[in-house]
């Protein structure tokens, strides 16, 4: 599909996503809610980590980093201010960071990255328990939740559209080249650490971005809550499970992961965990192209069939 | 004389304790063909690897083209004109082979100018290797002797002065080898190329370059033509009595 198509389609889904908070009840638009900020987060992290294979787990450092930037700046700040401020502070940090770690590769990148969430996290209970003598915050006058939605939802839309463009353009040819093979990437003239401390802070802007969107959701902010590692594992888990190296792929599955999560926890409340579990495990063993290769492999066995019916019935015809 | 496109300067390499690269001296000038041989563990791959910037010497200077490199990442190498292959062939086996040879022409080739018809696009630098009948295949598709011509056609899509090719005849028949080595010859006609070539086995090497070093336990112990580096008695003895040429 060509890119002005996937981008007329987002506006698309977009203006259609944006009617809902006057037509959803509560809790449809929170649903819906927590599928579009996965839809962001899923995206962008495929964008880096499923075109370059480098598995970052610091979503959910990214996450919380904006998530904090909203408890300190919110109220002085305006929310609109305070959001892209927390996506530039993660995209900041990431870029820090990623000039530290990025020559690593595999578990030990991983193990790094999930290390990181920890590292910030610790270093803010520390921060705030030592100078502003508390240990979470408590936002009064938060925007209403149709504002929340919108804006989560302009985010994670922007996510779409940037990973699209992306993909279509040189850095996204660099960032697969990553992918592919690094050194021979590089031996052909890619700038490879230039283009994955880019990817990574590209990514990290937007998990920041959301972040600091959601927040005013929680009223009290602490550290152990936002720096969630379920955050980062749930963005993981979607992206792979959706086919990381697509685009559609971690938006279908985000839509079908939280609506499924809900439904089991409303239907088995105690078993739920269960039964999440086990439907992910026949995913990854039997569909390890994730939901993504579903419709390719459908339409191979469909032509499979056309062609053998075509044939019976020219065998047909000839006896 | 004129500056030489590339000049190796008492280049070392050691890991830990073992020296893979000792004090070598190499030149390479404009439009030469140069044959590096060796028997096996010579360092003659790490030797490459310095070359293309992959690794960095622990010792001595690298100019290419007059300017010093030492130290610098591979895709400043690039930048400046030098295009490699890998020993076992390093294509993108997931993107069709003119992408392929796009990826080349998009990164540092789109910096590079070119003299040429053959470097003008994917599809003419295909032609010229022999793959024109590839270009949609995928790359991890093709035969393993296509994919070193799919590599050899990835370096020339950098747009290279340089074309440095790792034991690109391995592993081939005899009636390939011989192609190869043609291909090898036009690459430096042609394009007018300077070429090093490295290879375990020598004899179509012999018939096809002007110069060859010989590498022997890191130490460069001959370079010179290759009729008189044949008979050389230090490197009949390098290679145990076997025949060279």
């Amino acid at each position: 599909m060509s890119l002005a198509r996937i981008l007329a389609l987002v506006c698309g889904a977009g203006a259609l996503l944006a009617t809902l908070p006057w037509i959803a009840s509560d809790f449809g638009l929170s649903l819906v809610l927590t599928c579009v900020m996965y839809a962001g987060l899923a995206v962008t992290w495929a964008m880096f980590s499923g075109a370059t294979g480098y598995l970052s787990l610091a979503t959910a450092a990214f996450f919380g980093i904006g998530a904090y930037v909203t408890a300190w700046g919110f109220g002085t700040l305006p929310y609109a201010i305070v959001v892209p401020l927390g996506g530039l502070a993660a995209a900041a940090f990431a870029v820090l960071v990623g000039a530290a770690i990025l020559h690593l590769r595999g578990a030990y990148f991983a193990v790094l990255t999930f290390g990181l969430g920890e590292l910030v996290r610790h270093a803010i209970t520390y921060f705030e328990k030592s100078y502003a003598h508390t240990v979470g915050r408590v936002l009064t006058d938060v925007p209403e939740s149709w504002i929340v939605y919108l804006t989560v939802l302009t985010i994670a839309m922007a996510a779409i559209a940037v990973s699209a463009a992306v993909r279509a353009s040189r850095f996204g040819l660099a960032l697969a080249g990553i992918g592919a093979d690094e050194e021979r990437a590089q031996t052909l003239g890619v700038n490879t650490r230039r283009a994955k401390i880019a990817g990574f802070a590209l990514a990290a802007f937007f998990a920041g971005a959301l972040g600091a969107a959601m927040a005013v959701r929680w009223t009290y902010i602490e550290p152990n809550s936002v720096f969630n590692p379920f955050i980062g594992f749930q963005t993981v888990l979607i992206a792979m499970v959706g086919g990381a190296h697509t685009l559609i792929g971690p938006l279908l599955s985000s839509v079908v992961f939280s609506m499924l999560t809900e439904f089991l926890r409303l239907q088995f409340p105690y078993a739920f965990l269960i039964v999440l579990g086990l439907l992910l495990i026949g995913l990854v063993l039997y569909l390890p192209g994730g939901l993504a290769s579903i419709w390719p492999l459908v339409r191979a066995r469909l032509a499979a069939l056309r062609a053998r019916s075509a044939s019976l019935e020219r065998g047909g015809a000839g006896g | 004389m004129a500056e030489p496109l590339l000049a190796a300067q008492g280049v070392s390499v050691r890991f830990g304790g073992l020296v893979a690269v000792d004090a070598v001296e190499f030149e390479l000038g404009q439009g030469e063909l140069v044959g590096v041989i060796g028997p096996n563990g010579a360092g003659k791959t790490t030797f490459f690897h310095v070359l293309s910037g992959v690794l960095a010497p622990t010792e001595g200077r690298l100019r290419i083209g007059g300017e010093d490199l030492t130290g610098r990442p591979a895709h400043v190498f690039a930048l400046h004109g030098v295009a490699r292959t890998f020993q076992t062939p390093r294509v993108f086996r997931d993107m069709t082979a003119e992408q392929n040879v796009r990826f080349g022409l998009e990164f540092a080739g789109r910096r590079r100018s070119h003299a040429h018809d053959a470097f003008d696009d994917a599809r003419s630098i295909l032609g010229f290797v022999g793959l024109g009948d590839a270009a949609a295949l995928l790359a991890g598709a093709l035969t393993p002797s296509r994919q070193r011509l799919l590599e050899i056609g990835m370096a020339l899509g950098a747009r290279p002065q340089i074309l440095l090719l790792d034991e690109v005849a391995a592993g081939l028949t005899e009636s390939e080898v011989e192609a190869t080595a043609q291909l090898i010859r036009r690459v430096r006609d042609e394009l007018g190329l300077g070429v090093i070539w490295i290879e375990h086995a020598v004899r179509a090497l012999m018939n096809c370059v002007e110069r060859v070093a010989v590498l022997h336990q890191g130490r460069k112990i001959a370079d010179g033509l290759p009729q008189a580096v044949a008979q050389d008695p230090a490197v009949v003895e390098a290679y145990l009595g076997d025949s060279v040429a």
